[in-house]
């Protein structure tokens, strides 16, 4: 196709934007790693931008050596799995019903429109609060958990999904005596993988990333999960210098160790990204053609 | 008719089973925590619960409307919700319209990659990169001194903590915002470039004239969400910014209701609080899908 130099020059300069605007995006994480390789001493003089200088592990090493930063990062990493298994468990469970025609599932309309008001009108937190503390969540660690089981959003990309399903084979399962139960698990989900994955790494992120319920519910700062740690050591130097043997000849200081615990919490979401995009975008797409 | 119905139920059964944990969790997490909003209305006791405690009218409302604090939250929450509206919600719009035009898809694979990457952060670590960031050793100070400029405390200082708000917005979410809009563009009927380019019109003019019209419905839905969510300026978010000295200018509706309702127990004054959030947000989509239904067709209902 011929093109004008006037049209070079529009679609270059939309490229030079962006490449911009990525580096952008990416330039204060390639500061938090510089910063978290360099030398106290390096920091101290404002000689660390977007490479280490005076290389070194120190600031690593010691955040690694934290046992209270594993203990939450394992708590976290088994409530998001048990969590995002269950969750799909429960979406599943109640997705398929909501699926089905009037005449197999009578309670699906009412149902239906029970889950869209849950998505409109979000209870004001307080009186969440009281209830989720009134079957016993409060101070649980199972508060990281059970709450975050079934998302309306994720319910209704399930549903949608489950109704594209071909009648026939059902009906035929149907007639040999398959239950609902068998159809489900042995026939419907092993064909599902691709809606899963998706709700999987939604819900994966979301457990992951969980803030707001912990630090309103847990109390006992051994079930502190990763974010919530974090936290205390970003913003708490006592928590942060607690392990550190003197205070003398250090190479390391709060800002290049704050720097290393973002690295030790950036590291697990970069490793899964490539699953993420991939998935999280079709779910983002299934859910716009939905909403 | 009895006989049918047991015909049904004896195959439909699981159906009915597998239903019942989601419908208990409905319940127990939405629409229990929904009803408590009575408690605004109420002198909440622990002892008693949202049913027995008395009711004590718009005592609660008084005392919010009549509150310094309130005004100067509900000042502050409208303000930031102002700014991202006008200076956060665009930004999307125009990535997407941008990210169509280039061709090369291993180029705009990696635009996009480095684009999406900060919407998985969790608000606690995007904390600690601004922070970082905006440390007296930072970067940005890094490059202000390159200036022969002073060194700024931007997140101890109050005159800072809204471009920090609207910035980190953009950072961590702009990117991932456009996902939306390209799932949009690409149902474009390609025909319509084909013909425009018969017609000799230039990329511009077929971004200008065919992409952003068509794109615009779902920039109106979008927009009319963004309304209704506009008081929800997300709490991990202004909780992780914040800092003594900013409080004046970042405390909002969602930290002082934790403060007063979580920290402070003061349960029926944060319902309260909440109560007059969420009401607000269904007039303002009320009152702007109306007025989008004039101006087009669309609507969110």
């Amino acid at each position: 196709m011929f093109e004008s130099r006037s049209e070079k020059v529009f679609v270059s300069g939309i490229t030079v934007i962006l490449i911009l605007l990525s580096a952008i995006a990416v330039i204060p994480l390639l500061s938090v790693i510089a910063t978290s390789l360099s030398s106290k001493s390096a920091v101290d003089m404002n000689l660390v931008t977007l490479w280490p200088k005076q290389f070194t592990f120190d600031s690593w090493g010691y955040i690694i050596d934290r046992p209270d930063l594993w203990r939450a990062f394992f708590l976290t990493l088994g409530s998001t799995v048990i969590g995002t298994a269950l969750a799909l468990l429960m979406t599943a469970l109640l997705a398929y019903p909501l699926s089905k025609t009037k005449s197999e599932f009578a309670w699906g309309g009412v149902i239906m429109v029970a889950v869209v008001i849950a998505m409109i009108f979000k209870a004001p937190i307080v009186p969440y609060f009281l209830t989720v503390r009134g079957i016993g969540l409060y101070n649980n660690p199972l508060v990281l958990i059970i709450p975050h089981i079934l998302n309306p959003f994720n319910l209704i990309i399930m549903r949608t999904f489950f109704k594209q399903f071909s009648k026939e084979l059902e009906e035929a399962a149907l007639l040999e005596g398959c239950g609902y139960f068998r159809m489900l698990f042995q026939l419907v989900l092993p064909l599902s993988k691709a809606v899963l994955a998706t709700l999987a790494l939604f819900y994966g992120v979301l457990l992951w990333n969980q803030f707001q319920h912990p630090l309103f519910f847990l109390q006992n700062p051994d079930w502190f999960p990763l974010q919530i740690k974090i936290r205390q050591f970003i913003t708490d130097d006592s928590v942060i210098m607690a392990g550190s043997a003197s205070t003398a000849d250090l190479n390391y200081n709060t800002r290049t160790l704050r720097a290393a615990t973002v690295i030790f919490a950036i590291v697990p979401i970069i490793l899964v990204y490539p699953f993420l995009q991939k998935y999280f975008v079709k779910g983002a797409m299934i859910g716009s053609v939905k909403g | 008719m009895k006989a049918i119905a047991f015909h049904r139920m004896k195959v439909y059964w699981p159906l009915y089973v597998m239903a019942i944990p989601g419908i208990i969790f409905l319940i127990v997490f939405k629409y229990i925590p929904l009803a408590g909003a009575v408690i605004a209305f109420k002198d909440y006791s622990v002892f008693k619960g949202f049913m027995d405690s008395p009711w004590v009218g718009f005592k609660h409302f008084e005392t919010l409307l009549n509150h310094p604090d309130f005004a100067r939250v509900f000042g502050n929450t409208l303000m930031l919700g102002f700014l991202k509206l006008v200076l956060v919600f665009p930004v999307p719009v125009l990535l997407a319209l941008m990210i169509n035009e280039i061709r090369k898809s291993a180029l705009k694979k990696g635009i996009q990659t480095a684009l999406y990457i900060p919407h998985f952060l969790s608000w606690v670590i995007v904390a600690g990169i601004v922070f970082d960031f905006f440390s007296l050793s930072g970067l940005f100070n890094i490059v202000l001194g390159w200036f022969d400029h002073e060194p700024v405390l931007a997140m101890q200082d109050s005159d800072y903590f809204r471009p920090v708000y609207v910035i980190s917005s953009i950072w961590r979410d702009a990117g991932w915002g456009t996902v939306v809009y390209m799932a949009a563009i690409s149902a474009i009927d390609p025909q319509l470039y084909e013909s425009a380019m018969i017609d000799g019109a230039s990329k511009f003019r077929q971004m200008r004239h065919i992409t952003f019209p068509l794109l615009l419905p779902t920039v109106l839905v979008l927009f009319l969400l963004e309304i209704g969510n506009f008081l929800d300026l997300g709490f991990d978010q202004v909780f992780n910014l914040i800092t003594p000295m900013t409080y004046n200018v970042g405390d909002i509706l969602d930290t002082y209701v934790f403060r007063t309702g979580i920290q402070q127990a003061q349960y029926s004054f944060a319902t309260a609080v909440g109560l007059f959030q969420s009401v607000i947000g269904f007039v303002l989509v009320y009152i702007f899908n109306r007025v989008s239904k004039k101006v087009s067709d669309g609507g969110l209902w």
